[in-house]
C-alpha cells in the first residue's frame, strides 16, 4: 500500500493565482508543478474571487503504468478524478480542497494541466467559489462579450471557430466560468484550445494538416488555438452583453428570433448539472447569476448556413444586437 | 440483480454518479462502534455483527454509504492512501474509490462491477474497519482535545 501524507513539511513549494473568476493557492513538492501556475500568475485579479487550496503531490508510485483511464465520481461533498498521465485527485467542495497526487509525466505535460487538469478543478469546485460553470462558448466583438450556447451537436464550436476567422475574440469554446463582478457579471475562459469534431476540416483547411486526438470523452477531434485562427482571437475574460442559442435547421438562411429571459434561464437551468443537497450555498450561486444571465438580451440563432456564413449573419445583426441592450 | 440495474441508466445531468440511490441500510458493529451501512447492492452488505443494540447512544458511530458502479469496471489495484485535515482518501483504480470524512463521520465509497462479493468481504470490508478505527480514534482525540480545551478556558 502506497501511503501519503499531505502535512505541510512534505509540500515545500507554495504560490497563489487566479484563472476562471477564482483563485488558486497551490502547494506542492515539484517544481514542475509550481511552473505551470506561470502562465496564471499575470491574470486579472478579481478582487471578489474566492479562494481554494490545491495541494499536489508529485510521487514516483504513480510511475508505474496502469491503464486505468479517465474516471470521475462524487458522492456528497467528495469528488475523486483520476486523469492520463496517470494521476489521483480529491476534490472536497466544502472545504474547497483538492488534494492530488501525480506521475512525473504528469507533473511535466503543460499541455495536461491547460487543457485537463485545470479546468476540470475549476468545473467541480466552481460552483462553491461563486463560479457558475456554463456549457456555453464565449466571444466578444469590440469588447462586448456574446455566449453562443446550444445543445450538444449543434456546432457551437464549429461557430466559434469561424467567428476567430472573423476576428472575434474567443474567451472560451465550450465551457464558460460566469461570476459576479463590481454589480455585473463577468465571463472567464481558462484558455483552453478549441475543439473542432473531424468533418469539420471541410471548414477549416489549415484542420487537414493536423492529426485529430482522442479527447477525454472518447471522441476524436482536432484542438486548435484560437490565436492560430486569428492573432488577436485570445482572450481571458470579457463582460457578456447578449445570448445566442444556436439551432441548426435545414432550411438554409439564418433567422434571429427573440427569446424570454424565462427560455435562458430554464435552457441553463435544466442544462446544469445536479448538486447535491450538501451543498445549498453552491446551487444559491448559480441558479442567482443564471437568473441575472436571463435578464440579457437573447436571441435563439436558427441555421441552416454553413459555419462560415452563420459568422458573417452574427456579424451583421450584431450591430442591432448591441442597440438592444442599451 | 441490484437494484441500481434499475437506474444507472447514465443521466447527463449526474456525470459524477451522485444519485444513484442507496436504499437497502442496516446497522452493524464494528467493535464498539455503530456503523450505518447504505448501499444499493445485497452484496455489498457487510458479514459484520448487525447491531440490535436500542442503547448505547453514547457510543461512537459512522455511516458508510456503499455504491455498487456498474460502470466501473476492472479489478482492484495496489491501494493508493492519502490523508491531509479530515480527510483520508483511497483509490484501488476505478474498481474502489473511497473517502473518509472523520469530521462528518462518513465514509463514502465507489466499488466497481467486477469486485465480487468474496472479494468485498475479505478485501474491502478489513480495509473499510480499519479507516473507520482510524476515523473513531481521531474524533476521541478530538472530543478530548475540547474537552480539555474547554475546561482549561471555563
Amino acid at each position: 500500500m502506497v501511503n501519503l501524507s499531505f502535512d505541510r513539511a512534505n509540500l515545500p513549494f507554495r504560490t497563489d493565482f487566479s484563472l476562471g473568476g477564482v483563485r488558486c493557492r497551490l502547494s506542492t513538492n515539484s517544481y514542475q508543478v509550481l511552473e505551470h501556475s506561470i502562465p496564471w500568475q499575470g491574470g486579472s485579479r478579481n478582487v471578489d474571487a474566492k479562494t481554494f487550496e490545491m495541494d499536489i503531490l508529485e510521487d514516483a508510485s504513480m510511475d508505474t503504468p496502469v491503464e486505468s483511464g479517465t474516471h470521475f465520481r462524487g458522492a456528497r461533498h467528495l469528488v475523486f478524478a483520476m486523469l492520463e498521465p496517470r494521476s489521483f485527485l480529491s476534490y472536497d467542495l466544502l472545504r474547497r480542497q483538492v488534494r492530488g497526487v501525480v506521475s512525473s509525466a504528469a507533473a511535466g505535460d503543460h499541455a495536461f494541466w491547460r487543457t485537463q487538469l485545470l479546468p476540470i478543478t475549476v468545473g467541480i469546485l466552481g460552483t462553491t467559489l461563486g463560479v457558475a460553470p456554463l456549457h456555453c462558448a464565449c466571444l466578444t466583438r469590440n469588447g462586448e462579450g456574446l455566449l453562443l450556447a446550444g445543445l450538444s451537436g449543434a456546432g457551437k464550436s464549429t461557430l466559434t471557430a469561424a467567428l476567430a476567422r472573423r476576428g472575434f475574440g474567443v474567451v472560451s469554446d465550450d465551457w464558460t466560468y460566469i461570476s459576479r463582478k463590481r454589480g455585473g457579471l463577468v465571463a472567464d475562459g481558462l484558455s483552453a484550445p478549441i475543439k473542432l469534431l473531424p468533418d469539420t476540416a471541410r471548414f477549416f483547411p489549415e484542420l487537414r494538416k493536423r492529426a485529430p486526438h482522442r479527447t477525454m470523452n472518447g471522441e476524436l477531434a482536432f484542438e486548435i488555438e484560437a490565436e492560430k485562427l486569428h492573432p488577436a482571437a485570445g482572450l481571458a475574460s470579457c463582460s457578456p452583453k447578449s445570448i445566442f442559442f444556436l439551432e441548426r435547421t435545414s432550411t438554409p438562411g439564418c433567422r434571429f428570433v427573440p427569446c424570454t429571459s424565462a427560455h435562458t434561464r430554464h435552457f441553463f437551468k435544466s442544462n446544469a448539472e445536479r448538486l447535491p443537497e450538501e451543498l445549498p450555498a453552491a446551487q444559491q450561486t448559480r441558479s442567482e447569476i443564471i437568473d441575472r444571465l436571463s435578464e440579457y438580451p437573447a436571441w435563439i440563432l436558427r441555421s441552416g448556413d454553413d459555419p462560415h456564413q452563420t459568422a458573417e449573419a452574427i456579424e451583421q445583426f450584431l450591430p442591432e444586437a448591441t442597440l438592444g441592450t442599451r | 440483480m441490484a437494484l441500481a440495474d434499475f437506474e444507472h441508466g447514465n443521466d447527463p445531468l449526474d456525470p459524477l454518479r451522485r444519485f444513484i440511490a442507496t436504499p437497502l441500510r442496516t446497522r452493524f458493529r464494528v467493535g464498539a462502534t455503530r456503523v450505518l451501512v447504505q448501499t444499493n447492492d445485497f452484496r455489498l452488505l457487510p458479514e459484520l455483527p448487525l447491531d440490535t443494540a436500542t442503547n448505547g447512544v453514547e457510543d461512537k458511530s459512522l455511516e458508510w454509504k456503499l455504491v455498487r458502479d456498474h460502470d466501473a469496471h476492472g479489478l482492484l489495484e495496489e491501494p493508493l492512501l492519502f490523508t491531509g485535515g479530515a480527510l483520508t482518501i483511497a483509490s484501488m483504480g476505478p474498481a474502489c474509490l473511497v473517502g473518509v470524512d472523520r469530521e462528518h463521520g462518513e465514509l463514502l465509497c465507489f466499488i466497481g462491477a467486477e469486485v465480487d462479493g468474496r472479494t468485498f468481504q475479505e478485501v474491502l470490508v478489513p480495509f473499510f474497519c480499519r479507516l473507520t478505527n482510524e476515523a473513531v480514534e481521531t474524533q476521541k482525540c478530538g472530543d478530548l482535545l475540547s474537552e480539555r480545551q474547554s475546561t482549561l478556558h471555563g
